[in-house]
């Protein structure tokens, strides 16, 4: 019954209604498309930052991001790479030893990061086969690939050698003559400076030590969430691991999106006060013109309870068709503009378009199919409109039916 | 049997005081077909709504089959009359977004009657009003007189212990409102419902089977034909 009255009620004022329903719809649609765009743009620079270096989930021995050095080494065996891998979420796992180092030519010597890897297991994570300059990233023992940086600073390319120096594993001392195999773009200008790759077994052979590791890099399936990731591997690693996400490992890229998307719950909110004051008006209305038929209905012996229910069933009905159209409309939107990606050159100059491509990011940005934007922003309107019907439950229990009837 | 002892309301208490009703005492017996008369502003629609629970009197009582109305809770106030007083008002009595016949059933419904036995008596009021023909119509749809029949068959749904009914025919004309008073006595007489109803129309003064005459709150005539 209060559904029949509530909704005939609703289709009584087509015109008001329609308007009121178009509104939340037009507000909804165009705040989940343009979170979808604004996370699709995000997901797709963290997929394009985690994967060119970092994972999206990285496990060190404890107290290796802290103080980087061999001492705060592991030793990984089978056992505990089955128990990663039996996590939900965790797609592929790869271990990298990294280790500073000198590197020097004649009379030029600068730092660099080592970093000792698994070849064909590494291809699943990062894309750095793709990313050589010249030569191939085909390493073989005791050679080196290096970053665009030192190559630009020794003036060298492949097939020249560099010589290696510095501490080994346990106070050994380490050096050696590699041959350069090729050179590679990591996109990133202060990794670009630093970075070597080599087989991992010719990173231990050079520090003289046995089979150990400084990270254990895991990559997700897609769209799941890494903070679970981390939830379950605390539940299977001891107090000897440190698990830290990408948020932790690359915090500017956390603290650019953040103030990125601040920007458009700004924009969001504009919209929700347009509308919330439209659906308030609304509300405001059904209320007033009805107070002689709400004085009949309490006379007659309705609660106020009852009544209230009415009113609450109205707003909700009123805000979340254009709820379910709005998300029903922009559902397709997103499937179809997460397969067909947007290009975004379109929107920048030549001059940005060219700088985001150095920075090995493509500007073909694919809308963001999470649930959790269209659900959030239902949500929250819902929660606007029981916000809105505390005005008519406050009227209604201080409805005095001989007045209100009163004409 | 309704009962009001010394019943009181003041408007506006201190300077500029109203005594609407002014300390009325007088007895309704079970079947009683009562006009409440007077001339405009002599207290009949406050004494009416005293005596249904609406209004709270400034002091007396208002005894109802031995219970104490004006001492019940607002939500208890509300629960007893729908289940005990039945309400005709002067107009837009009716939900406009239902039929006919759900005002009628609606009554029902909130005292939590199971369907089959809302659906007979709604079937059987539509007869006693004669607007069978016109059930699924909606308010709108139907003659004032029409409207307030539907208003006295949903007054009569919740079987109530008597129907109170504030200047019923003041919006009716001549053929509608002899046509409603039919109906009322008609239901009076055949399912011995009491009726208390206000009016300003001689003729509707002349069908009542006693007339009680209120200026500036009191009783001043009380005539049983
Ligand atoms: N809310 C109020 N505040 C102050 N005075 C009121 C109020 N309601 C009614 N009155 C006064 O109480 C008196 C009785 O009013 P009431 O409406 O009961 O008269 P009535 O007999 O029903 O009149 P009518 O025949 O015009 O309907 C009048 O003098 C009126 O002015
Ligand atoms: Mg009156």
């Amino acid at each position: 019954m209060i559904f029949k009255i509530a909704w005939r009620n609703i289709y009584r004022n087509k015109k008001r209604s329609l308007i009121t329903i178009t509104s939340v719809f037009a507000a909804l649609l165009l705040i989940i498309l343009m979170r979808a765009l604004q996370f699709g743009f995000y997901d797709k620079l963290i997929e394009t930052v985690v994967e060119s270096y970092a994972g999206y989930v990285e496990i060190h021995a404890d107290g290796f991001w802290d103080n980087q050095s061999l001492d705060n080494s592991m030793q990984v065996d089978q056992q505990l790479l089955d128990d990663i891998q039996s996590v939900k979420g965790v797609e592929n796992i790869v271990q990298r030893l990294q280790t500073f180092s000198l590197i020097s030519l004649g009379e030029k010597t600068k730092g660099g990061v080592i970093n000792g890897i698994n070849l064909s297991e590494e291809q699943k994570i990062t894309d750095w086969n793709k990313k050589m300059v010249s030569g191939s990233f085909d390493l073989s023992d005791n050679e080196i690939i290096i970053a665009k940086g030192i190559a630009e600073f020794f003036g060298i390319s492949e097939n020249d050698t560099l010589i290696l120096y510095g501490q080994g594993y346990r106070g050994m001392m380490a050096a050696g003559k590699y041959p350069v195999k090729g050179v590679i773009d990591l996109k990133n200008p202060d990794l670009n400076k630093i970075g070597l790759f080599m087989t991992m077994e010719s990173v231990r052979n050079y520090i003289s030590s046995d089979e150990i590791s400084t990270h254990i890099i895991i990559g997700k399936e897609k769209y799941y969430d890494e903070g679970k990731i981390v939830e379950d591997l605390a539940l299977i690693l001891s107090d000897d691991y440190e698990v830290m996400t990408w948020k932790e490992t690359l915090p500017e890229i956390e603290q650019t999106i953040t103030a990125d998307s601040a920007g458009g719950l700004i924009m969001a909110f504009i919209l929700y006060v347009i509308v919330v004051f439209g659906m308030f008006g609304t509300v405001l209305m059904m209320t007033e013109e009805r107070k002689y038929e709400f004085g009949v209905l309490i006379s007659i012996g309705m609660s106020r309870i009852r009544l209230f229910g009415i009113i609450l069933v109205e707003t909700i009905i009123l805000s979340m068709v254009g709820v379910v159209l709005a998300v029903m409309v922009t559902y397709p939107i997103s499937i179809y503009y997460n397969i067909n990606p947007i290009d975004m050159a379109i929107l920048m100059g030549d001059g940005a378009v060219q700088m985001i491509e150095e920075m090995g990011f493509s500007p073909m940005i694919p809308m963001s199919i999470s649930w959790d934007i269209p659900l959030s922003h239902s949500l929250v309107i819902f929660i606007f409109s029981l916000l809105i019907s505390i005005y008519p439950a406050i009227k209604i229990s201080k409805l005095n039916p001989v007045k209100s009837m009163k004409i | 049997m309704i009962e009001t002892k010394k019943l009181l309301k003041i408007y506006n208490p201190g300077k500029y005081e109203v005594k609407a009703v002014n300390d009325v005492s007088t007895v309704f017996a079970e079947g009683e077909f009562t006009a409440v008369v007077g001339p405009s502003g002599s207290g009949k629609t406050t004494f009416l709504n005293c005596v249904g629970g609406l209004d709270t009197p400034s002091s007396g009582d208002v005894i109802i089959s031995d219970e104490n109305i004006t001492k019940l809770s607002g939500a208890e106030i509300i629960k007893y009359r729908l289940n005990n007083i039945g309400f005709v008002f002067q107009a837009y009595n009716l939900i406009p977004v239902l039929s006919a016949r759900e005002n009628i059933e609606m009554i029902m419904l909130l005292q939590g009657a199971d369907e089959k036995i809302r659906k007979s008596r709604t079937d059987e009021l539509l007869n006693q009003v004669g607007l069978y023909e016109m059930r699924n119509r909606r308010p709108s749809q139907l003659s004032g007189g029409q409207q307030q029949r539907v208003a006295v068959a949903r007054a009569l749904a919740s079987k109530p212990k008597f129907i109170l009914a504030d200047e019923p025919t003041a919006n009716l004309d001549t053929s509608s409102t002899s046509n409603l008073l039919d109906i009322m006595n008609k239901l009076n007489i055949n399912e011995k419902i009491t009726f208390i109803f206000s009016t300003h129309d001689q003729r509707v003064i002349d069908r009542a089977r006693r007339v009680l005459t209120l200026e500036d709150g009191k009783i001043v005539n009380d005539i049983k034909k």
